[in-house]
């Protein structure tokens, strides 16, 4: 698509507004999404070549009911062809009013644009959807980026992709949902399914390769964009405020996580140097900010401790008996074996390996399989000295992984071993 | 996580495809292929020619050779392959059982090594 940044960061911002318009006007939140992906395209075509209208949105909400009438002229003329009984009667009898009727009236009317945002974004993450269909969805519906970014974006051909999303829309329409803001707990619990969502998406762009970065790397971006859409709706929730500082802070080490011939490097090799100072700043501050709510969340305690490692000059300088501390009340608050491994690394630069290797072997079985756990135990065998059966856990972590950077790092460092 | 599920067939397979029961096992597949496609796991596939059309290349002692057919005759040979994307290991194994051709000779469902891995 030839589209310079700039339409296409309007026509981003632009999609749930014009989207939750059309559906508040005319409900089928199914049939709206289709035609708003197509006013889209057309924006993302013409307004290159032709420069942006005066009014982007109402040019997009006229584009998008003109499509939305268009289809559904079609649906009955082919449910007319269908029905021979209906056959004597005239088409023109069935055909319901063009959706672009009115639009002006219904740009003026209605809550305001940023809270269908937050509507749509609640609708997407359906619980009845698979979480990769609740990511697809929201991509497209509330990121506004066409099947074919997102198709790209997760390495599958656009039209598998376009199956995903239609059949996450059928299952939304088949659960008979209707599009309106959720209340009370029911809205507590889709928000926290919104930014699991959010925090899956920026987790796909972050462990792209280098490689593969052009098409897949854009999601941290878009997952950053859309997080700071819900904080400027939800300024008072500590949890969205710590999933953002979460994602800076992250996303602030990107450039020193890959050498130039793209292996992994590792948090304590990395040249602090090339971290993202502005990123490193604002999510210091955000989290800062987000300790001081309660209840306290994952998104939070997490930051906090991405916050410690970005406050350490250098890898030495790290306060491990911070994090440590951290970690004992993330594992409270939302125990999970991910945390514990974390916690046994954080462990053993207190207490020592053999410390961090007795916590890691409270987590045999629950992540019997994971090569994680085999990596963690590798680099703790390493650091008490036992070369011979680190170099063995190296090799089996290096066997377990489906990454090619991890395998690679793994191998290179039982290699170093001998 | 993606999956390549590899189908093999044994000298039979093809047989019993052009046969009576054909039919049948043919409908087994369209409606497989249908499922997933539909569920947006499909991602492609293909099936390979009969293994008599094979080119074998090796180095032997520092001189490439290319020879007709596979190096051995085989009980099994891969007949071709489905790439899938599922949520679990065994829903990609359910795929690969519904695939007729899993009641005469095996399949194997392999996941895909990807290009992305967070720093460990």
């Amino acid at each position: 698509v030839s589209t310079d940044a700039g339409v296409e960061d309007r026509l981003r911002a632009l999609t749930p507004q014009v989207l939750g318009a059309l559906v508040r006007r005319h409900g089928q939140f199914d049939a709206c999404e289709d035609a708003v992906q197509e006013a889209l395209i057309a924006a993302a075509e013409q307004w290159p070549a032709e420069g942006v209208p005066d009014n982007p949105r109402a040019w997009l909400l006229t584009v998008a009911g003109r499509r939305l009438t268009d289809a559904w002229r079609s649906d009955s003329a082919r449910r007319a062809r269908e029905d021979s009984a209906l056959a004597a009667e005239p088409a023109d009898a069935r055909v319901a009013p063009g959706a672009d009727v009115g639009l002006e009236a219904l740009d003026a009317d209605g809550p305001g644009d940023e809270d269908d945002t937050l509507t749509l974004l609640l609708h997407c993450c359906h619980p009845e959807l698979s979480a990769p269909s609740q990511i697809a969805l929201t991509l497209r519906a509330v990121g506004g980026l066409t099947t074919a970014e997102i198709a790209g974006a997760f390495l599958v051909p656009e039209a598998t992709m376009a199956q995903r999303i239609s059949r996450a829309k059928a299952r939304i329409r088949a659960t008979g949902t209707v599009f309106t803001m959720r209340q009370g707990a029911e809205r507590e619990e889709r928000l926290r399914t919104v930014l699991h969502v959010l925090y899956l998406v920026f987790n796909e762009g972050y462990t792209a390769s280098s490689g593969a970065e052009l098409a897949r790397g854009e999601l941290t971006a878009e997952a950053i964009r859309l997080t700071r859409a819900v904080r400027r709706l939800l300024p008072d929730d500590g949890e969205v405020e710590g999933l953002l500082a979460l994602m800076l802070l992250t996303d602030a080490r990107r450039a020193a996580r890959t050498a130039a011939d793209g292996s992994l490097v590792p948090l304590a090799e990395q040249d602090r140097g090339r971290w993202n100072a502005g990123e490193i700043a604002e999510g210091i501050a955000l989290v800062t900010d987000a300790l001081a709510r309660a209840p306290l969340g994952p998104y939070q305690l997490q930051a906090a401790i991405g916050a410690v490692h970005a406050e350490a000059v250098e890898a030495g300088a790290t306060d491990w008996p911070q994090i440590v501390a951290l970690y004992r009340v993330l594992e409270r608050i939302a125990p999970n074996p991910m945390v514990t491994l974390n916690h046994a690394v954080a462990v053993a630069m207190v207490d020592g390996p053999q410390a961090g290797l007795a916590l890691l072997a409270t987590l045999d079985g629950a992540l019997a399989e994971s090569h994680r756990l085999v990596a963690v135990r590798a680099h703790l065998l390493e650091l008490a000295g036992d070369t011979s059966a680190a170099r063995d856990a190296y090799h089996e972590a290096a066997r377990q992984t489906t990454s090619l950077p991890e395998q690679r790092h793994l191998e290179g460092r039982a290699a170093k071993l001998v | 996580m993606k999956y390549m599920i590899l189908i093999y067939d044994n000298a039979q397979t093809r047989e019993r495809f052009f046969s009576e029961e054909g039919a049948e096992l043919m409908a087994e597949v369209e409606a497989i292929m249908k499922e997933i496609t539909e569920s947006g796991e499909l991602i492609g596939g293909e099936a390979l020619a009969d293994p008599s059309n094979t080119k074998t290349i090796r180095l032997a002692g520092g001189v490439p050779a290319i020879t007709d057919g596979p190096y051995a005759e085989a009980k099994e040979h891969l007949g071709g392959y489905l790439m899938v994307e599922c949520e679990t290991p065994e829903r990609a194994a359910e795929i690969a059982l519904r695939w007729p051709s899993s009641r005469f000779s095996p399949l194997e469902v392999r996941p895909l090594m990807s290009p992305d891995g967070a720093e460990m």
